[in-house]
């Protein structure tokens, strides 16, 4: 094998993991901030994809549609993020485990019929806009544009969650009631609308990483049952409620992927979990977690 | 006036059950005879899950693994060998066992959200190796035409043979969680430490447990493929694994029937309304809310709670996390 052929899959590793990235960043959020694990985070991820293909429809416009339907699929989603917050998640913020994991999954049950009542059981396309549409030359591989703008995109993410929380009133607010909730209330801070935001942002980061999807491959039912799981096996080598974890995370997954798949094709997917499984024993919390709710 | 006292003793509605169990086959059609069948092999399947989550408070989100590995093994002794079905089932009752040892191995040392994902991680191991190993599962085209015995040919036949045995079954579970052993579950659920102190090795109780749950759920799958005739690598999914969690929760985990009752719940709701909507989803998802947000503690933990005499506690749902 070349140093070129190597390289290129080196490259969709980390897009792969890009993608995955997207995905958990708001996931860990969630779980990071309220302590929830979210089983319908892909399924508002598909919902995201969804939205983007239908003002992508409404733009109609091959050179900046996308450019215009993914912020607005991400803002949709925040708006749903905000409606679910209020009418559902904050009543189980004090439930067990378990049933915190089963409204969500409820959720993902729910999501997908409205997606096929809403979309229909079709695949969607949504065209790559002609600007990233091409293939760059990288040390004699091909690779494409679009997975440049999703890397770049992808970091900008990172980038601008870690501002978010360490940078603005508002991320010390979230990063203290983390801590201490009642403390924060008692300072005269209304926790609940706190809480409300950081939902909301998680599945505008939902949409925003749907939206980016729709370009790369058809938007197709059910997708979200398949990365949900990959999501869990980001979050959980990163560490549960770890932003830098889940960077790394979905990285690790996304090269694991890349590379085993030249070698033992067909095991690709079964060693990512051998790995996640390996983490959990090892280090239950993950790489840059620290030890939670056991 | 009926005598209402026989509601609130179990004995009288477990006559009943049996009683309706034994003779509704006979005067519905041949539809809700399978409805019914299915009914007992999710039921059985739900209350061994409940083994894990009722009783030792850890809630599993991997065990359609074991329950697609009793499967498994019973359509390809079926269909690869001939193998009579009785073998068939001890093979796959041992074969779910010997998995749920290595995976409960490591899963028991985990507890709450990490052992659900753990137990999650390893049931998707499971899955993508059915999935992906076309020359021996037949990867995602499952494996079609599973022969059940001539004897058990008939709907009808194969229904009260699975009576039986999940009676059998039922029976076990029953004696093993009122044993001191089900006891030494309860007091890990409710408190590991004092468990602990008392010197009792819970990790090792733990993956008794796991391993006796896997079994069942073995036996639940083995039950499964000659029933459907077909099987596929869904069986094994995690999502399939939500199944079990749906029943025991609409039931009742804290009692041994909960996830039995749930069973019925969710088996019946599910043939009723798919027969005239493909959204089923929608509606057990809408159930499932309206269940966590209003009915904590499932139909049986209601029910229980408004029937007992003043002075008996249902025992309150303890923090599984």
């Amino acid at each position: 094998m070349t140093e070129s052929q190597l390289f290129s899959q080196f490259l969709s590793g980390v897009s792969r993991g890009m993608i995955l990235f997207f995905i958990s960043s708001g996931l860990t959020l969630i779980f990071g901030v309220m302590n929830i694990l979210n089983f319908a985070h892909a399924s508002f991820w598909l919902v995201g994809a969804y939205f983007t293909w239908t003002f992508w429809k409404i733009f109609y416009s091959p050179t900046f549609g996308l450019w215009l339907s993914i912020p607005l699929a991400a803002l949709t989603m925040a708006g749903i993020g905000w409606i679910i917050e209020v009418l559902l998640i904050r009543r189980v913020y004090n439930r067990t485990l378990s049933e915190q994991l089963l409204l969500t999954y409820a959720l993902v049950l729910i999501i997908g019929d409205v997606i096929k009542l809403t979309w229909g059981v079709e695949d969607r396309i949504v065209a790559r806009p002609p600007m990233v549409d091409g293939f760059v030359n990288l040390f004699g591989a091909p690779f494409p544009t679009y997975y440049i703008f999703v890397i770049t995109l992808g970091g900008f993410v990172a980038w601008g969650l870690w501002w978010l929380l360490h940078k603005t009133k508002f991320g010390r607010t979230v990063r203290a009631s983390v801590f201490s909730r009642e403390m924060v209330g008692a300072l005269g801070i209304p926790v609940h609308r706190i809480y409300t935001g950081v939902f909301a942002l998680s599945l505008f980061t939902a949409g925003l990483a749907g939206g980016v999807q729709a370009p790369i491959s058809s938007i197709t039912l059910g997708m979200d049952m398949s990365i949900i799981v990959e999501c869990f096996a980001v979050v959980v080598i990163g560490g549960f409620g770890s932003l830098t974890g889940a960077l790394v995370g979905s990285l690790i997954v996304g090269l694991v992927y890349a590379f085993a798949i030249l070698v033992i094709p067909k095991m690709a997917l079964v060693l990512i979990f051998v790995v996640t499984a390996i983490v959990l024993i090892v280090r239950p919390w993950g790489l840059f977690g620290t030890p939670m709710r056991a | 006036m009926i005598n209402l006292g026989i509601l609130r003793s179990s004995v009288g509605w477990l006559v009943l059950a049996l009683a309706i169990s034994i003779v509704l086959p006979l005067v519905v059609g041949v539809f809700w005879v399978h409805v019914l069948t299915e009914i007992l092999i999710m039921g059985l399947f739900a209350t061994s899950f409940n083994l894990l989550f009722g009783y030792m408070g850890q809630l599993s989100f991997g065990q359609a693994a074991y329950y697609g590995v009793g499967a498994y093994t019973t359509a390809l002794m079926i269909t690869k060998a001939s193998i009579p079905l009785p073998l068939c089932m001890v093979a796959s009752v041992l074969m779910a066992g010997l998995w749920a040892l290595i995976f409960g191995y490591f899963c028991v040392r985990l507890t709450g959200i990490y052992f659900a994902i753990l137990t999650m991680a390893f049931g998707q191991l499971v899955f993508y190796i059915i999935f992906q190993w076309y020359s021996f599962t037949g990867g995602d085209n499952g494996i079609q035409g599973i022969p059940a015995p001539l004897l058990l040919q008939d709907a009808y036949a194969y229904y009260y043979f699975t009576l039986a045995l999940v009676i059998a079954a039922l029976i076990v579970m029953r004696f093993i969680t009122n044993s001191p052993f089900g006891y030494t579950m309860r007091a890990i659920r409710d408190n590991s430490d004092r468990t602990r102190f008392i010197g009792i090795n819970i990790r090792r109780y733990m993956l008794i447990n796991f391993v006796i749950a896997g079994m069942f759920a073995g036996l639940a799958g083995s039950l499964w493929a000659p029933f459907n005739r077909s099987i596929a690598p869904d069986l094994a999914n995690w999502a399939h694994s939500g199944i079990p969690v749906f029943m025991a929760v609409i039931g009742g985990p804290l009692g041994f029937f909960g996830p039995l009752v749930g069973s019925v719940v969710y088996t019946f709701l599910s043939a009723f309304v798919t027969g005239f909507t493909e959204y089923w989803p929608i509606v057990i998802g809408i159930i499932i809310i309206f269940i966590v947000l209003f009915l904590p503690g499932g139909i049986l933990g209601t029910f229980q709670q408004k029937t007992m005499p003043v002075g008996t506690n249902y025992p309150e749902k303890k923090e599984t996390s």
